[in-house]
């Protein structure tokens, strides 16, 4: 049971982090690759304030919240000129240089060992032992979050992203600000990702730098692709596929670490079928294709 | 201090090989492709299940190495890129296939050969050669010698020769050179192929020096891709600027603080140039909105 339960908050944590990520790559046209960075210094700052000073789970988080969009500020203060391929190299480079830093500033990250023995989460009324009651948070923060990037992608912030990206030069000449928006989104979109950080690293209790690859980043990027850009309910369904094809496989007995490559193989297969089609995804698959068994 | 110009030489020389190779696939087809990474890797790989696992003298393996990972780059091309350059996807559409193709085949590189480090030495440590106080290794002195000639060759074809004018002729203006009936699809296929054999050189080249990995491919072919960037994606004389500013910041990272440090500096350098001189040092114009 409590394994089923696991799956069930792995597919929270990935839903949040692609509905994160789809704020800037699906609705702004701002492909990222460093949304395991970001979602990395949330967990890093919770298990670093956690560990260090023994603060609460209520007083961390608002600041791993804050810490990450600082960074990603930065970042995309430097990117936002850049656009498509370029833009997609920027964020290739911070996600490198975020990774190098928890990696191997030893002294602060204690480096691929990783920091272990943070406290798990606590209420002040209730304390949440069952695995049950883990997942039953997880889901309302999905919830909450949704509700909130719908209503945000239906505002007139929202047409704004789309306008810029279907064209940035017009949407500018409308009098729209190209470079307040795409800021604006782009530390949203890190910081909602640090709250599952700091989520994260209370669930798992410990933090090391093999979660917070490149690797991981592309797999949250396919996501959103195989999902459909620009969709939340395909952010859902995507994760939902992703993460229990692979306990699928699992079921099949391989073993552990052939698993891990086929899975990463058949992902791969499927970005670049899902890319072949012109980047429909797999909610758009089944609505064409039951248009046209209609 | 000498030893200090060695490592930045071969570093120098290994990123010039994966900068030609990204510039003559950027320049054809108009985006990153990151699949690069996995030729240099295969290239390796190939080289030493050949040479270790069948049997076969190392200079045969080096070319049937090298065959194969062209090969396999050559059938991505035709079955995956031709087709997205057709429908015309915008470049972004390309290089995230390039990411899964990249995933493809680092992750079956490690299901066959396994994730633990591989080498194509033949002795354990093999010692230098003591010139003016730096260690060279005979293998160092191949990725030199070897490096060079490689980069005059493709600079003598790209400049001088009919082929490599039209491939010039296609990377400024595809529409154009179509019009003049130069067969655009079959120039960017020998383009790719060059590139190809370039980079999977480079890997060769790279695993001779120093034990491999699955992954080992992705820094070096950032580092090439750098340079090319910073160099302003234009020329061949700003290519080898661009690659030599960025290896001696590199090294002197090294030097300075600690070798783990490379690759962030390397992006460094990259965001440094992003802001303060977009147009490179070759001097033409990086692709961003003008607003």
């Amino acid at each position: 049971m409590d394994y089923f339960l696991h799956v069930a908050v792995l597919i929270c944590f990935y839903t949040l982090l692609a509905q994160s990520l789809d704020l800037v790559a699906g609705k702004t046209g701002m492909v990222s690759l460093a949304h395991a960075g970001f979602y990395g210094i949330g967990a890093y700052t919770t298990a670093l304030l956690t560990v260090l000073f023994g603060t609460s789970f209520w007083f961390s988080l608002p600041l791993s919240v804050i810490v990450a969009g600082v960074f990603a500020s930065v970042v995309v203060a430097f990117a936002w000129r850049t656009v498509d391929d370029y833009f997609i190299m920027c964020t290739l480079g911070a996600q490198i240089i975020i990774y190098s830093l928890m990696n191997n500033w030893i002294k602060f990250t204690q480096g691929p060992i990783g920091i272990s023995g943070i406290a798990k989460l606590k209420f002040p009324f209730w304390m949440p032992k069952s695995s049950l009651s883990f997942v039953l948070i997880s889901i309302a923060l999905v919830l909450l979050i949704w509700t909130l990037l719908r209503n945000l992608s239906r505002s007139g912030f929202g047409k704004t992203l789309m306008a810029i990206s279907e064209d940035e030069v017009y949407a500018q000449s409308i009098g729209k600000s190209v470079y307040s928006s795409k800021v604006v989104a782009f530390t949203l979109s890190a910081m909602i990702a640090a709250i599952h950080g700091a989520l994260f690293a209370r669930y798992m209790g410990l933090v090391d730098p093999s979660s917070f690859t490149i690797n991981d980043s592309i797999f949250i990027l396919s996501i959103v692709i195989i999902g459909g850009m620009g969709n939340l309910m395909g952010s859902f369904l995507a994760s939902v596929f992703m993460i229990t094809v692979p306990e699928l496989l699992r079921f099949l007995g391989l073993p552990q670490n052939l698993a891990a490559n086929m899975r990463q193989i058949v992902f791969g297969a499927i970005l670049i079928g899902v890319m072949m089609r012109g980047g429909k995804g797999i909610t758009e698959f089944f609505r064409s294709n039951s248009r046209a068994l209609r | 201090m000498m030893q200090l110009i060695v490592n930045i030489s071969i570093l120098f020389s290994i990123t010039t090989l994966v900068g030609i190779a990204c510039f003559l696939r950027y320049s054809t087809t108009k985006f990153f492709d990151l699949s690069q990474a996995s030729t240099i890797s295969l290239a390796a790989y190939f080289t030493y299940a050949f040479n270790i696992g069948l049997r076969l003298p190392l200079l045969i393996a080096i070319m049937m190495g090298i065959l194969c990972s062209t090969a396999i780059a050559i059938g991505a091309e035709l079955i995956v890129y031709r087709h997205m350059r057709r429908k015309e996807f915008p470049p972004f559409a390309s290089l995230i296939a390039s990411l899964g193709l990249y995933t493809v085949v680092q992750n079956s590189i490690s299901l066959f050969f396994g994730d633990d480090a591989k080498t194509l030495r033949s002795a354990d440590v093999e010692v230098g050669h003591m010139i003016a106080g730096a260690y060279i290794t005979n293998s160092q002195i191949a990725t030199l010698v070897v490096s060079l000639t490689t980069f005059l060759a493709v600079l003598l074809i790209l400049q001088r020769s009919t082929l490599g004018k039209r491939i010039r002729a296609i990377s400024d203006n595809r529409q154009l050179s179509d019009i003049y009936g130069i067969n655009s699809s079959s120039l960017i296929l020998v383009a790719i192929g060059m590139a190809a054999l370039l980079a999977g050189i480079a890997g060769i080249l790279i695993s001779l020096d120093v034990d491999m990995s699955p992954t080992f491919g992705f820094n070096y072919y950032l580092g090439g891709v750098i340079a090319m960037i910073i160099s302003g994606a234009g020329n061949y004389r700003g290519l080898i600027i661009g690659s030599a500013l960025l290896t001696t910041a590199q090294h002197l990272a090294a030097f300075f603080m600690d070798t783990k440090w490379m690759a962030a500096v390397a992006f460094f350098i990259l965001i440094l140039f992003l802001i303060w001189r977009p147009r490179g040092v070759g001097g033409q114009r990086l692709k961003k909105v003008e607003v």
